[in-house]
């Protein structure tokens, strides 16, 4: 179907009606998916947004069981169930991969995560093919395509040249049968003067200006836990936590819990690789306690232990870390130089 | 700074920093080198002084590198570029007892501003800088900019008027303090709901060198960990009050927050009233530690005993 940018607002608002709809917008001079209402502006120009969609499914604090003793003395545990049903419109391709990624974490070799599970379970994914890589998107690096984004329920491609009236047209494509099912609520905004074989959506041929290779970067760095590029690399890292915050596909997390008299609530947050307390064990020991340990372990994770258990690569080449890297500690670079290393593989 | 002025000094710095380095004077050189993006410099650490045509000096070196003198101390004597920023937060750890004088070895350098390499226009910490050339050093690498202490009158060549003077970096807290406690309650609740908690403020700032950071005495458990607005004003609160008196303004904690906090209106807040309460002197312009609060007296005030 083909749908103009023009019915986009009306549409917004009737699938708001039965769900919550997220959209990319800047909120407080930050640009993240942001809840939408007939009060916010979605900004479908923004290549990514400085936040990742990652906290609708695994937000940076998720409450998971609340405990206590009752009035009788009776000691209670009570799940706290907060999944709703979700659409994220208008994501990035890379942003679809990254959610790949978690649903390899956090569903599969036997390891259901059920908070996860729950809001996976009811989200579902528009995507918006990209036009205009941004200068730090990598993504076909990476193995993607910025037109393409094989897992998203619904897949909306720009069409050709906006029209006459200057109205830009999207091809709307199922992608899954529970794209196919949302679609029916579509139906009335679709533009029907004109149909989808008028239309030439965006091509493959949209392709990121940054570009690495990845040949033989997992490979390698097998060999390279103890190579000297990682004492040298960090040096300048601060080991503040914002590649990872920022990052789509990193998953880390810490459970915590708060107690006041007779109840507690228990709940995980996002942690970081890049902070000292994230390894530190109960007696104080820490086994990644040196800098150099951590970057390796963030950027081995991303490009060698990942590929190796799940057969793909952590990074999804959107560039957020490279944006926002205080130091420009730039994984694009990293990735040049292990392609440049004497390593034998 | 024009491109023969960055140019000259990029070649004085290359020069001096291989000579340090091949002399054994330093272990290191602490400077900046070309990135990957147009205009972008990130830190760089040499140690092989054939290495030292690395270093680049120019209107891009977005990082105030001072910190990294402590990371890099124990391989020996660190030679550090400083402009202004850079300089004081030398003095500060120095002043905070983090460092020694002789552990480091300052490479002046002058400074008109630094600008973001996306667009080209001067960064705000650098608009509201109010002391632009090293503040000590061991050698200058070129001539101080015309901006001496008044940041207006800065080097022509690096936008003037987007510099501001010494008194109106108090612009935006002044503007707060005028508003209603609502009306400010409200742009405070909004900048801290926004905060990821990454700690990107604490570990870009030369006075944050707390062994252990309050925020991770789990045990002690001061700072929650969860990401909700108490616990995020919590944090960004007692950052600021922690820094208290020694805030050398440097603005390098608001350049690295990856989401926009103003965090220079909170650090000036403390500057201005602790101008006005104790008249205190700017922080870091010496390695004396002049602070108005962190320094006992005898012939401090009592009044309230
Ligand atoms: S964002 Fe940069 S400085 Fe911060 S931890 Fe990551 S690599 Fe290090
Ligand atoms: S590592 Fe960086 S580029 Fe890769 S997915 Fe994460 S934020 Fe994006
Ligand atoms: S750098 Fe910004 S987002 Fe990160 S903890 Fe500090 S104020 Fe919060
Ligand atoms: S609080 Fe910010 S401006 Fe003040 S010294 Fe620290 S990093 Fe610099």
């Amino acid at each position: 179907m083909i749908l103009r940018h023009s019915s986009l607002e009306g549409l917004l608002s009737t699938l708001s009606t039965g769900a919550r709809v997220y959209v990319p917008a800047k909120a407080d001079g930050v640009t993240k998916f942001v809840l939408y209402s007939s009060s916010v502006r979605p900004d479908f120009s923004i290549t990514n947004t400085t936040m990742p969609p990652k906290d609708l499914l695994f937000p940076q604090t998720q409450h998971m069981y609340r405990y206590g003793t009752d009035a009788e003395g009776v000691p209670y545990v009570e799940p706290v169930h907060d999944a709703d049903d979700v659409i994220v419109f208008g994501m990035r391709p890379c942003d679809v991969r990254s959610i790949e990624c978690m649903d390899d974490v956090f569903l599969t070799k036997g390891f259901v995560d059920v908070s996860y599970q729950a809001k996976r379970e009811r989200l579902l994914m528009v995507a918006m093919a990209c036009t205009a890589p941004a200068p730090t998107c990598f993504c076909n690096s990476m193995g993607l395509c910025p037109t393409a984004a094989p897992l998203a329920d619904i897949l909306l491609r720009p069409a050709g040249a906006t029209d006459a009236s200057g109205d830009t047209a999207y091809l709307v494509e199922a992608q899954s049968e529970k794209g196919q099912a949302a679609l029916a609520q579509w139906e009335s905004y679709k533009a029907t003067d004109t149909s989808d074989a008028d239309f030439e959506p965006v091509s493959a041929a949209v392709s990121c200006s940054l570009k690495v290779s990845m040949v033989g970067v997992k490979d390698k760095l097998e060999a390279m836990f103890d190579h000297p590029i990682w004492e040298q690399l960090s040096k300048k890292c601060i080991t503040c936590g914002t590649c990872t915050f920022v990052c789509p596909t990193c998953h880390c997390f810490d459970i915590s819990q708060e107690n006041r008299l007779s109840e507690g609530t228990r709940f995980r947050c996002w942690d970081s690789c890049m902070f000292t307390a994230y390894t530190e064990m109960a007696g104080g020991h820490n086994p990644r306690a040196s800098k150099s340990a951590r970057v390796r372990q963030r950027f081995m994770h991303k490009l060698c232990f990942f590929e190796q258990r799940y057969g793909k690569t952590l990074c999804v080449g959107c560039g957020r870390c490279v944006e926002k890297c205080p130091v420009a500690l730039d994984i694009t670079c990293l990735i040049d130089q292990i392609g440049a290393a004497d390593v034998a593989y | 700074m024009s491109l023969s002025t960055a140019e000259a000094l990029t070649d004085a710095l290359r020069e001096e920093a291989r000579r340090l380095l091949a002399e054994g004077t330093v272990a290191v050189v602490v400077g900046w080198e070309a990135g990957r993006f147009p205009n972008q410099t990130t830190p760089a650490f040499i140690s092989d002084p054939e290495q030292a045509q690395r270093l680049v000096y120019g209107d891009y070196c977005v990082n105030t590198l001072a910190k990294y003198a402590l990371g890099e101390k124990a391989a020996g004597k660190v030679a550090v570029c400083v402009r202004g920023c850079d300089s004081r937060g030398i003095n500060r750890m120095i002043a905070d007892n983090q460092l020694l004088r002789d552990e480091v070895y300052l490479l002046g350098l002058p400074c008109s501003g630094m600008k973001d390499p996306a667009t080209g226009s001067l960064l705000m910490k650098c608009r509201t800088c109010t002391e632009h050339d090293a503040v000590t050093y061991d050698v200058l690498l070129g001539p101080a900019t015309a901006a001496g202490h008044d940041g207006a009158s800065a080097d022509s060549s690096a936008g003037d008027s987007e510099h501001v003077s010494d008194e109106q970096r108090f612009t935006a807290v002044l503007g707060i303090e005028e508003m209603a406690p609502e009306k400010r309650r409200a742009l405070f609740d909004a900048a801290f709901n926004k905060c990821i908690r990454c700690y990107a403020c604490r570990k870009s700032c030369p006075c944050c060198t707390c062994r252990e950071c309050f925020v991770d005495q789990l045990r002690a458990g001061w700072q929650g960990k969860q990401n909700n607005l108490a616990e995020n004003r919590f944090y960004n609160i007692t950052r600021v009050f922690h820094i208290g008196d020694r805030c050398i303004e440097c603005g390098e904690c608001e350049r690295a927050c990856p989401m926009g906090l103003p965090l220079m209106a909170l650090n000036r807040k403390m500057v201005k009233d602790l101008k006005s309460l104790f008249n205190a002197d700017d922080a870091g312009m010496t390695e004396e530690n002049s602070a108005a609060l962190g320094r006992y007296d005898l012939g401090d005030l009592e009044e309230f005993m």
